[in-house]
Order: C-alpha cells, then structure tokens, then sequence
C-alpha cells in the first residue's frame, strides 16, 4: 500500500552485522577478562586458600560453641567440618606433613557430632601416626566411648594405639577387652587383648594387627596410612635382625664383619633382607644403617 | 547520556527506598545484630569475636536479600505496569535503562549496607568492644560481592518472573560460595567430563569467595593488598559482563 502511494519499495533497514556482533564480542572479551582476572586471584592466594576456613576453625576454643551456633544444623555443620579435615589432612599429607590443627578439628567435629564413629576412627589414626599426638588420640576415643558405649570400635582403636605407639600393653589388653564383649565386635579383638599381655612389641603380631586395620577399612586415606606403616616395620624388621646377626657375628669371631655379606658367606643369616624403600642396607662401625634418609620414609 | 543514566539512578532509589521489602529488610538486619549481645553469655570467652561475626554477616546476607528481592523485580516490574513505555518514548535507550537501573539499586545497597555498618559500631560500642575501622575492609569487600549478585540479579530480571529470578540468583549465590568445594571435590572425580565441566564452571559462574574476608579482617589477620584490588576487578568485570547480556535480551524484547 506505502510501496504503491510512494512508488519506492520499502527495505527494512536492520542493524548491520557488525552491530550485531559487537555486543557478543564484548561479552566473550567479559568472560575471558574474568577468566584472567580468577587465575590472577588463584595465584595470589594460593598459599593458604586451602586451609582458610580450616584455620577460622582453630580460632573457636571449641566445638562446645560451635555446638550451640549450629542450632539445629549439628549434623550437617559437621559433616562440612569434616570434609574441611579431610582437606586439610589431605593438603598437609602432600606438603608439609605438619598437622598443627588436626587434633583441634577432630574435636570439634566429634562435638559436633558425637555419634560420628567414622571421624573418631579416621581422627584418632591419623592423630597417633601422622600427627604424633597418640594421647591426644586415646582421650578423644575415651570420649568418644563415654558417648557411644555401644561402639566396638572406639576402645578396640584405643587399644591398638595403646599397643602400637604407647607401647602401654595392660591398657591395650584392657581397651580390646572391653570391645570384645561389645556387640559386632570384630573377632580379632579377644584375640588382640591375649596378645597383648603375652607378646608384648612383637613384629609379627604389629604387621597382622596392621593387615586387619586394612582388610576392616573401606576408607583409602587409612589404607594408605597402613601401608606406610607396613613398609616402615619391614625397615625396622630389616634393622634388627640384621643388628643382631651382627651382634652374633662379633660375639663368635671377636671381630666385626667386613661387610653384611660376610654375615651371609659365615651363615649367621640367610640373606640380606629386602630394603622397601628402595635403597640398601650397609654397615657403619658395628652399626646397621639404610641408604635411604629419613626423608624419604613416608 | 550520563545524565540520563543518573536520572534513572536516582529515579530507581526513590522507588526502592519506599519499598517496604526494603525497610523490613533493613529493621531485622539491625535487630539480628543486636541478637548477637544476647547470645553473648553462651560465647565462652568470644564476645568480641561474635558479635563482629554475626553483625558482618548480617550486613551481607540482608544486602544479598535486598539485591535479590528489589533487585529481581527492578526490570519486570516496569513491564508489568507498562511504565517502561512510557520510559523508552522519551529518548532513553535501552542500555541506559538496564544500567540505570542498576545504579540505582546499587546507590540503595550503599545505603542499606551504610546504615548497618553504623548500627554495627553502635552495638559493638554498647557491648563494651573496642570497635575497630578495619572491619571496614569486609564491609567493603561485601559491597563488590554486591557489585556481583545485583548484576546477576538484574540479568535474571530482564526475562523471568521476580519469584524464579530471586530463586535462580540465590542458586548462583550459593554456588558461587561453594565453587572452590566442587572444584576441589571434582579433581578428585575419575571422569574427565567431570573435570572439563567442573573447570568451566568454575571460572563461569562468580566466585564469590573472592570477596570473603570476614573471618580474616575479625582475626586482624593482615590481608594481600593484591588480592583485594584483583577481587575487585573482578567484581566489575563480571557485573559489565552480566549487565551487557541483560542489555542484549532487553533489547530483543518487543515494547
């Protein structure tokens, strides 16, 4: 009707391509100055970032106030100090094998939550091996136990820290005598609290308590924590009893060996025992020493 | 065309600051913070400690909650009532409208968040704690988190209903806090799908950790001066990002 009264044809005139274009242009230019700008802030903040809110947990004296903030949410704020302690075992384990707040963090959370029977067992194993605090650890059991007296495995994990790093047999006895009688006990427990009075710093009874730490765990980190102990009581084993062949040797000959094959070729031992790290066993002026450095023993 | 922006701005404030929303939000903010000397007897030693939690959290969440409930309707609002004719016929373009609007609102989140802060002091000076002008950090920080979600909320505002876009902009919120987690959690995942997605989310949606520096500023831990001038960068490089997408659908609405 226009087109006939003006006698043009009408085109509609639409923006051109570029006008189109520019807006998304800029948009994609937002996201990849945002992209740039989050690896900057990551960079920056890289030390610590991990363990920021970790360290806003050691700041509480304890998990009593945490108890009463959380209100109703106990359970839940638990579960989220836990997944916190996981990374923060986790970060510490790779880096600096320093656990300056484990013992604090576990308390809270087993405050938290008090029937939390997998965060006494994780905490209280990785407070005695990793973080040293082996006392430490029994008392949060202990306290744990008061909590759940029908937990097998608080006094049996009490126990075998008793036996293993405290080397207290009598309460270790005590601890696995008390989760034998316990429901669902596992059975090794009757057995371990005999042990314990009989056979007391034993290799062979440390290695099969450690294989039914591993076989009764689903949780990774404490399996990979039984191994490092595996491997470090196969040095210690390698240790002694090659001291004491060479002890044997000197007794019989009046003299050191030259060297520990000479233990071997005079048949004080069968052969020189595996070094699992990697390295090897030598001898320094009558004394048993490996290669490997301290370091180096995870 | 900045004074047409200002005149929006100014506009958008006069309307938000007799929403009752507003003032509701506004009143319980400054009565949970009072809460905080209450709970003072159950602190075990922490008084100080607490009410400067509670009093700075305060001040974010109920900014959040204004951002989110004003903000989610700003836009919607205008075009249930039809004013945005009236508003478009008068040689105001679109763009100007979207950041105008958003000014606006965050002239009222400066307001809002000013207020608080001085009944923050005020609480702290009744309590018997020395307050302290570092707190300021946080509060200021707080303000470029809301740089972030008001953008995000006035996207969502330009092509939902204010109840889905206050629900989608708290979705964003709470994701945006808990980004680092999945991400952290996600490197864990055997997939490598999980991790692709899980990366590109990761720098997508806002970080909103970036701006949480509470706990550090009430523990008068020292703060990198680097990483506050970058997380507010990102702060406005994000919310240009996010208001020139809600420039581009409000464009291709039909008025």
């Amino acid at each position: 009707m226009v087109e006939e009264i003006t006698g043009q044809s009408h085109r509609p005139v639409g923006p051109g391509r570029l006008a189109l274009m520019l807006p998304v242009v800029l948009v994609l230019w937002g996201f990849v100055g945002v992209y740039l700008l989050q690896l900057a802030i990551d960079d920056t903040r890289r030390q610590g970032v991990q363990e920021r809110l970790i360290e806003e947990l050691a700041y509480f004296p304890s998990g009593r106030f945490l108890r009463q903030a959380a209100v109703e949410y106990q359970a839940v704020a638990a579960d989220f100090v836990w997944l916190r302690a996981i990374q923060y075992y986790g970060h510490h384990l790779m880096t600096d094998r320093k656990y300056e707040w484990l013992g604090h963090v576990f308390e809270i959370l087993t405050t938290l939550d008090e029937r939390f029977i997998g965060a006494y067992h994780f905490g209280a194993m990785t407070l005695a091996w990793d973080a040293s605090e082996p006392n430490q650890a029994v008392k949060m059991l202990v306290d744990g136990m008061k909590a759940n007296p029908m937990a097998w495995q608080l006094p049996f994990d009490a126990g075998f820290i008793c036996y293993m790093q405290l080397e207290d047999y009598e309460a270790a006895s005590e601890f696995f005598r008390i989760a034998s009688k316990l429901p669902d006990a596992w059975v090794v427990a009757e057995r371990w609290a005999a042990v314990s009075m009989t056979k007391a710093g034993r290799a062979d009874i440390a290695r099969q308590m450690w294989l039914d730490i591993y076989h009764g765990t689903e949780n990774r980190a404490l399996r990979a924590l039984v191994l490092r102990q595996l491997r470090h009581l196969k040095l210690e084993e390698g240790l002694a009893r090659l001291q004491q062949a060479v002890d044997q040797f000197q007794e019989a000959k009046g003299r050191l060996p030259v060297s520990l094959g000479e233990l071997v070729r005079a048949g004080f031992i069968e052969k020189i025992p595996e070094e699992p790290y990697g390295g090897r066993f030598f001898l320094d002026g009558g004394q048993v020493r490996t290669t490997t450095p301290p370091t180096r023993r995870e | 065309m900045a004074a047409r922006v200002w005149a929006l701005a100014t506009n958008t404030f006069r309307e938000a600051i007799r929403d009752k929303v507003l003032l509701t939000l506004l009143v319980f903010a400054l009565l949970v913070m009072g809460s905080a000397k209450v709970i003072q007897p159950l602190a075990l030693g922490e008084e100080a400690k607490v009410v400067q939690d509670m009093g700075l959290a305060a001040i974010t969440l109920f900014c959040v909650l204004i951002a989110v409930l004003v903000g989610g309707r700003l836009v919607y609002k205008e075009v249930e009532k039809r004013t945005i004719y009236i508003v478009l016929a008068k040689p105001v373009r679109r763009w100007e409208f979207i950041v105008g609007k958003y000014v606006g609102l965050m002239l009222v989140l400066a307001a809002s968040m000013a207020i608080m802060t001085v009944g923050l002091y005020l609480i702290l000076f009744l309590t018997g704690v020395r307050p302290s002008a570092y707190l300021l950090v946080a509060v200021v920080m707080s303000l470029f988190e809301l740089v972030v979600v008001t953008a995000v909320a006035i996207l969502f505002s330009t092509f939902v209903t204010p109840i889905a876009s206050a629900v989608f902009t708290f979705a964003i919120y709470f994701v945006g806090h808990l980004s680092r987690d999945l991400r952290m959690l996600a490197a864990m995942s055997p997939s490598p799908v999980v991790k692709v997605l899980s990366q590109f989310l990761y720098y997508v949606l806002p970080n909103l950790t970036n701006f949480n520096v509470r706990g550090e500023v009430v523990h008068n831990v020292l703060l990198n001066p680097q990483a506050l001038i970058l997380a507010a960068l990102y702060a406005l490089c994000y919310a240009a990002t996010a208001l020139l997408i809600s420039v581009l659908v409000f464009s291709r609405k039909d008025f």
